[in-house]
């Protein structure tokens, strides 16, 4: 068994590093180009000024199997591979505890997705024929006459300084420019459908930017009007963000977007941190050594995952347990659903990654602080630790429950 | 220029910039320093110190984001008809030093992309339908004077040494300093010496890879970071780097005790928390005291997990380890560090006055960042940015029928274009609270102070508010907690706040004055003081700065008060004084206060929090 996927395994991680996401996006196909009305023509594909080789640079992520401790936010990642319908992450904590490492190595356990050949959108085929039939003057399209490709999930980086129009997409100017042409240039929403969408230093983002996200991420479509040309287009992403909360809130109504909140705290086991300084050392001196020694496990847990991924959907919960659930958000006051389904979805996705079939209190207890964290109502001069405050109402919970 | 070996005094600076050269990853130095004591003459004189032809790029503080970032060259795309790309300062400082003086003056959005820039190696440049990684790999050296504020945390978590902060105030040192920069020494001499050290750089670059550390070493230093609070695990590899560049400096190829405490002196104890003598529990305790660290327990627990792990060798290495960090820590600490490093940001604050430049910023109501489109009526339209967004489209929209019966003009303009200028606006109030932890009461005010606090903080989002907290007690007021909006770390800051003894109600004016003054720096233009207290001062201004002043006489002491109000109240800034005795024991001193800084005074005996919050909102 091992040998068998060593070597797919192989065949894949040499695919993963040609296919590195910059690449992909930067193959902008002419189906990219989006026909949009009838004076407007589709542009040949554009000479892009010369791209740096600095592109590639997933190749030199830290691998996700060699970060030290931060189990919290690790299997916060992990469960939102299995199913992204959790919602996402809030990463929150000390400063230099490794946020945005684990973050940005993500990418590389991440399983693959089929899409319609070069589409900018990681569109699938049935996605890909509703969204262009849509158009005017478009005819039919045979599914089978679609080509497709296995990508890995996407993972893009929103920086802070990004502008609006490279967030949601604009007109391409040069083409403007050259031949009048009107064209559509995809922003990052685009390139995120379908996967990751990260944000370090998300509580100091710009307002008009927090805006946008909140209104793609609750409606899963991007929408650009602009020179005449209306492009709507999928953007179903799973966000993550991090940040150091001392530096600044985050925005309530964003903060309610994210399905789970992990905190991270500096190490303070000085054999963990050794290790830390060692295998970052190890990694500076020489990072393909250092990435092959750690090859075996990131295809392991790629492995787990996609095994978690298809499991899932056998993965069953009684009613005493969504009882249970429902109750633990009563006592904790929490307003809304968001808080139940989330436990539930997350619950589910741990039993899966666990490789087990039926959820229980034991899932639900591990997961529930990470769900819950964030939506308790804020007390600043309360001085019970929000998880604390989790775990004791669910011990009430689970011993009521016992006691009937 | 004068050359580094020219520079007189600042040892610190010279080694930890010295220590950069020889190893770029430990980030950069920031080199804290008063005004006039030459730290951006040692920044720039670096650069004549590293290899030739090595960018030395300084950015201006008024920089904006697309000249910080890069972007589109509009001018030249139009020009040419391809698009062009300009690269950031950021990016041109790749492969050699980003210099920032007054690196506490930068405001937060640049910090932030500067911090992204360096965890990243290289700037992604994702604006105006540009999508581009532009390589940027620098080493940051930035100074600042720290009675203009504090670097931001999270960048100076990104860069490796921070010098630790000692006024120049041997004024022999200064002499020289001045006859150095008068008279010029013989320029053989300099060119001599500067080959001399660039040739040791040089070779300690090349020693470097054949330097080792032991695991034990290792372990001595995390030990050290942990002791001191230190917070994250980033610093780790900070320190260890540093301890073998020190190493390779002197050519040796094992770290030893010197390296060491170089290491902890540069990288460590700067971003020390506490002191590691934590039994100082007694009455006397100094008000400068931290409140004791947040995660003991953890620590605890760490102990037991690590006694469970059977690895009896690593019980020993722990065993042995205390002593000798205790020691190095020791040394290095003495060495050349004031008494309380933890208070150094805030002696500095006393010494100096604000220059002129504070009050040139005051002015400015947020800074001009970039042109984003919006509405027209939503702002100042940003005409250049307006013209330039709408010339590529012109041929095609010419074209367009729709467009084409409106009446002629040169320029065919859609509300598409238009953009709007965008400041970088903070445009909520600071509330900056004094509270009087002196005297019996002073608990009670203390909780009511904090309470009101977190009570601002949980709406401080929508409104931009800020807020910070003074104590003062003892002979000197203290910022306890610096303008913030986080509700984290007031309830860090706050968790323990000393009381008893005299009262500097005159230090904690001229304190909430300066913290006022740099806010406005920044950009924080409403600034309101909610005073808590009876109004009955009896320590003066003099003793916050000498603690062997004479006592002050009443009269002296009330026009101190008198003065300082004065001043805080031509600055604009509102004041309420809440008194929150009980009436039989007031003598009318708090009204008198509230009078004289042309503030308000509410008496709210026994007041609970939102009453206080309600009395500075009504205001």
């Amino acid at each position: 068994m091992n040998e068998f996927h060593g070597s797919r395994g192989e065949k894949e991680s040499t695919k993963r590093s040609i296919m590195t996401q910059t690449e992909t996006t930067a193959k902008k196909s002419v189906a990219a180009k989006v026909k949009a009305g009838s004076d407007v023509t589709v542009a040949s594909e554009p000479k892009k000024a010369a791209k740096p080789a600095a592109k590639k640079k997933s190749g030199q992520a830290f691998p996700f199997t060699a970060i030290v401790g931060q189990e919290e936010m690790k299997l916060s990642l992990i469960l939102n591979i299995i199913d992204p319908r959790i919602g996402g992450v809030l990463v929150m904590g000390h400063r230099g505890t490794g946020k945005s490492t684990t973050v940005r190595a993500l990418a590389e356990v991440l399983p693959l997705i089929e899409r319609v050949k070069d589409d900018t959108y990681n569109r699938t085929v049935d996605q890909f024929i509703e969204g262009e039939e849509a158009k005017k003057g478009q005819k039919a399209i045979d599914p089978t006459k679609l080509k497709t490709e296995k990508i890995p999930v996407p993972v893009v980086d929103l920086p802070l300084g990004a502008t609006e129009d490279r967030v949601c997409g604009t007109i391409d100017i040069e083409q403007a420019l050259t031949s009048g042409v009107k064209a559509f240039e995809p922003g990052l929403l685009a390139q995120a459908n379908r996967g990751f969408l990260y944000i370090d230093e998300v509580n100091l983002l710009d307002d008009h930017l927090v805006d946008v996200l909140l209104d793609v991420a609750a409606s899963g479509k991007n929408v650009v009007e602009r020179e005449g040309i209306s492009i709507r287009h999928p953007a179903r992403f799973v966000l993550v963000g991090s940040g150091n909360p001392e530096e600044g809130e985050l925005r309530p109504q964003l903060l309610d977007r994210f399905g789970l909140h992990a905190r991270i705290i500096t190490i303070l086991d000085i054999a963990k941190r050794v290790d830390i300084v060692k295998r970052r050392r190890e990694f500076d001196d020489d990072p393909d050594a250092f990435m092959k020694k750690y090859n075996r496990e990131q295809l392991k847990l790629q492995k787990k995952i996609q095994t978690a991924k298809d499991l899932l959907p056998e993965v069953t919960m009684t009613d005493q347990v969504l009882t249970d659930i429902a109750r633990l958000c009563m006592n904790l006051g929490i307003d809304g659903h968001r808080g139940e389904l989330t436990i539930t979805r997350t619950a589910f996705a741990h039993a899966a990654f666990l490789g087990q079939k039926e959820v229980t209190m034991k899932h639900v207890r591990e997961i529930a602080g990470l769900c819950l964290r964030h939506r308790l109502r804020k007390d600043p001069l309360e001085t019970l630790d929000a998880g604390e405050k989790i775990d004791r109402e669910l011990a009430k919970v689970l011993g009521e429950a016992e006691a009937v | 220029m004068i050359a580094f070996t020219d520079i007189v005094g600042m040892d610190l600076a010279k080694q930890a910039l010295m220590l950069l050269a020889v190893d770029s990853e430990l980030g950069g130095v920031v080199i804290p320093s008063a005004v006039g004591s030459g730290k951006s003459t040692i920044a720039r004189a670096f650069a004549g110190i590293l290899p030739e032809g090595t960018p030395f790029v300084e950015l201006p503080l008024n920089v904006t984001e697309d000249r910080l970032i890069g972007g589109v060259d509009l001018e030249a795309t139009l020009a040419t008809g391809t698009r062009v790309v300009q690269h950031g300062v950021l990016s041109k400082a790749h492969g050699g030093v980003l210099y920032v003086d007054s690196i506490s003056l930068l405001d937060s959005s640049a910090v932030s992309h500067i911090m992204d820039a360096i965890s990243r190696g290289e700037v992604l440049v994702e604006r105006e339908g540009l999508s581009e990684v532009h390589p940027a790999k620098f080493m940051l050296v930035g100074t600042y004077d720290p009675s203009d504020g504090e670097v931001r945390m999270g960048l100076l978590d990104r860069i490796g040494i921070i010098v630790p902060f000692t006024a120049q105030n041997d004024y022999r040192a200064r002499k020289k300093i001045v006859n150095t920069v008068l008279g010029k020494r013989d320029e053989e001499d300099t060119r001599d010496e500067l080959n001399m050290l660039t040739g040791l750089i040089q070779a300690a670059k090349e020693q470097l890879p054949h330097v080792s550390i032991t695991k034990e070493q290792v372990q001595a230093l995390i030990q050290t970071a942990l002791s001191l609070g230190v917070e994250g695990n980033r610093v780790d590899i900070f320190t260890v780097r540093a301890a073998l560049a020190s190493a390779a400096l002197a050519q040796r190829s094992d770290v030893d005790e010197e390296d060491m405490k170089q290491a902890i002196k540069l990288v460590l104890i700067p971003r020390a928390t506490r002191m590691p003598e934590r039994e100082a529990e007694a009455n006397d305790m100094p008000p400068e005291e931290e409140p004791p660290p947040p995660d003991e327990e953890q620590e605890a627990e760490d102990e037991e997990a690590k006694s469970d792990t059977p690895d009896s060798e690593a019980e020993e290495e722990q065993k042995e380890t205390p002593d000798m960090i205790e020691e190095l820590m020791m040394d290095a600490i003495e060495m050349e560090l004031p008494d309380n490093i933890l208070n150094i940001s805030l002696a500095s604050k006393k010494k100096t006055t604000t220059g002129s430049r504070g009050e040139a910023l005051n002015n400015k109501r947020g800074r001009f960042v970039r042109a984003q489109p919006g509405e027209m009526r939503s702002g100042k339209v940003a005409l250049i940015p307006t013209l330039i967004s709408a010339a590529p489209w012109q041929e095609t929209r010419r074209r367009d029928k729709k467009l084409s019966n409106r009446p002629k003009t040169a320029l065919i303009i859609t509300k598409d274009d238009v953009k709007i200028k965008r400041f970088r606006d903070k445009s909520g109030t600071l509330f900056i609270f004094m509270v009087d932890a002196s005297g019996s009461m002073a608990l009670n005010r203390m909780r009511q102070a904090k309470g009101a606090v977190a009570s601002l903080l949980q709406n401080a989002y929508v409104h931009r508010d800020q807020v910070s907290l003074i104590s003062f007690r003892g002979k000197q007021a203290q910022v306890l907690l610096p303008p913030s909006q986080s509700v984290d770390r007031a309830k860090r800051e706050l968790d323990v706040l000393p009381t008893g003894g005299g009262t500097p109600l005159a230090s904690a004016l001229y304190l909430g004055w300066e913290t006022a003054k740099q806010a406005r720096t920044k950009g924080i233009s409403q600034i309101m003081f909610v005073l808590i207290t009876d109004g009955r001062g009896n320590i003066g201004l003099q003793a916050t700065f000498d603690p062997n002043a004479e006592k002050i006489s009443k009269e002296d002491l009330e026009k101190e008060i008198e003065a300082l109000s004065l001043s805080i109240q031509s600055d604009g800034i509102a004041s309420i004084v809440v008194d929150t005795q009980m009436n039989y024991l007031s003598r009318g001193e708090a009204p008198k206060l509230a009078q004289k800084l042309g503030g308000r005074y509410f008496y709210l005996p026994n007041a609970k929090a939102e009453q206080i919050v309600e009395a500075a909102l009504s205001f």
